[in-house]
């Protein structure tokens, strides 16, 4: 039995969509609203591993009874436990480039992107409900830091300097991306992985939240496996999914940045 | 040969020393001296731009990223698998990994920098200290070496290091209650991420980590001091920060108040 837990396919929560869509995998989904802290429901799937995880917010997979969080290391799962297309490279190196690939860009975009995304669309949503409601539920989340995460959404009203910090923290990863896109046609090398998936997925709303670092005219490589990414039929099959119609629209927070500053 | 540029067998320079001692595999070693700044120097930097060890040379390929190296490490060499072959089990270590490096890691070597690695690097010259910090090729890295070296950590960010490390030792202690490893009845790359975090743990926070308290930690950390490759590994430590280890010999007198080192 296969159940994947998850929003409008964006950041965190496509990722799974597209490997599942591009395994051929049956699963029933289980569409929920974070933003109404639907996760926090008695009846949602969660453990110590999912409370704890440290991207805060994101899809949950459920195999045969185990929980899976974490959407860097759900990818994995989903690669290693499923048949279909392996979407790992069968080359040492190349394997170690995706591991290397999935860290780097779950401790930099992971959280960069997830605040740009939240400043633009999510904060504005919260700040228009009833402030006191909110407050309240806010108040009840475990562990602290993923209570902050959400308490900081709502707080950063005109915190240009946060968003300004974001920005400034996706220079560098996505400079590498782009060096390596130049490269090589996928992230890892010359067999397309879940690696591309991953990037994909947090690269995407890029062009809008960043245009002056994520552009055609500044990182085309990123432009053109943006492109690709999007003629897949597994990534189109995981975008029909959005309810709203406006999927780049939906964010959480998500990782929180370094903090030795 | 592969060879491996690290400094002592301590957190992330421990991790592959530790993993390619468990799998059998030789290599060449460069020992750097991260408190002279050994890794900014121009010859490691040919190696690796970023100044960051441990780097791994293997063939054409290099690796920098300590956590991923160790599942190069298991899955390209012959010898003992360190790595449960259910998808379960080895989500279970790769989210523990994580856990461990991103979340419990950065607040303990806050406080170690703190206490221990600043002090030590202050004993040099001032402008020489200031001249060497502008050699270091990431910026993120220059702002933690700053914080040390001029110890500009501030109250605020040390007292949530410390909250960090107690809920996290507190996490860990419960999880190895329920299983002797990291992911079950396995020996595995997680247990040897956790004991290059946590060798110290009993002397470094021994109001928090110890045999009352944390009697599964401290079975755990014993149990992996026991093996072979890790008695080889930390007999390669040069300074009194790997010597800590010796503690967790079975036996051993209880930690005393340690001076520094964290």
């Amino acid at each position: 039995m296969l159940e994947l837990y998850h929003w409008e396919p964006n950041i965190f929560f496509l990722k799974p969509l597209v490997a599942l869509a591009e395994k051929g995998i049956e699963y029933t989904g289980h569409y929920f609203d974070p933003t109404n802290f639907e996760q926090f429901r008695p009846d949602f799937p969660a453990n110590r591993e999912s409370q704890l995880q440290l991207e805060r917010e994101g899809p949950v997979l459920v195999h045969d009874g185990a929980i899976i969080s974490s959407s860097f290391f759900m990818l994995e799962y989903i690669a290693e436990t499923f048949p279909g297309p392996t979407l790992l490279p069968a080359d040492p190196s190349e394997r170690y480039r995706m591991h290397a690939w999935g860290q780097i860009i779950a401790l930099t975009l992971g959280s960069a992107v997830a605040t740009l995304g939240c400043e633009r669309y999510l904060a504005p949503a919260l700040r228009s409900r009833a402030a006191a409601p909110l407050r309240a539920q806010i108040a009840t989340i475990e562990p602290l830091e993923r209570r902050s995460a959400w308490a900081a959404v709502v707080a950063a009203g005109d915190d240009e300097a946060a968003a300004r910090a974001a920005r400034d923290r996706l220079a560098l990863p996505v400079a590498r991306i782009e060096a390596a896109l130049g490269r090589s046609a996928w992230l890892a090398g010359s067999e397309y992985s879940i690696a591309d998936i991953d990037a994909f997925a947090m690269l995407d709303p890029l062009p809008s939240l960043a245009p002056a670092i994520v552009s055609q005219r500044s990182t085309p490589h990123i432009d053109a496996f943006l492109e690709r990414m999007h003629a897949r039929p597994a990534v189109r099959a995981a975008l029909a999914l959005s309810r709203t119609g406006r999927p780049a629209e939906a964010f959480v927070p998500g990782a929180e940045g370094s903090r030795w500053g | 040969m592969v060879t491996l540029y690290h400094w002592e067998p301590n957190a992330n320079s421990g991790k592959p020393m530790l993993t390619l001692a468990e799998k059998g595999v030789a290599y060449e070693s460069h020992y750097l001296d991260l408190l002279k700044f050994d890794q900014h120097q121009p010859e490691y930097l040919r190696v690796n731009p970023d100044g960051t060890i441990p780097a791994m040379v293997d063939g054409d390929l290099v690796l920098t990223e300590s956590t991923p190296m160790m599942e190069y490490i298991d899955e390209a060499f012959e010898g003992p698998a360190l790595r449960p072959s259910d998808p379960h089990a080895r989500w279970q270590m790769r989210w523990w990994m994580r856990f461990f490096d991103a979340y419990f890691a950065p607040s303990l070597s806050m406080i170690g920098w703190s206490v221990f690695v600043g002090p030590a690097a202050r004993q040099r010259d001032p402008a020489e200290l200031r001249a060497a910090v502008e050699r270091i090729p990431l910026e993120s890295r220059r702002i933690a070496w700053r914080k040390a070296l001029f110890n500009e950590f501030s109250e605020e960010e040390l007292t949530e290091s410390r909250r960090r490390v107690a809920f996290a030792t507190g996490v860990l202690e419960a999880h190895l209650s329920k299983h002797p490893y990291i992911c079950g009845d396995a020996y595995s790359l997680g247990d040897i991420n956790g004991f290059n975090l946590g060798y110290a743990l009993p002397l470094s926070q021994p109001e928090r980590c110890n045999d009352e308290k944390t009697p599964h930690i401290m079975e755990w950390l014993r149990k992996i001091y026991e093996r072979p490759a890790t008695r080889a590994t930390w007999a390669k430590g040069r300074t009194q920060m790997a010597a800590r280890v010796g503690m967790l010999e079975r036996g051993a007198a209880g930690p005393k108040r340690d001076r520094g080192n964290a």
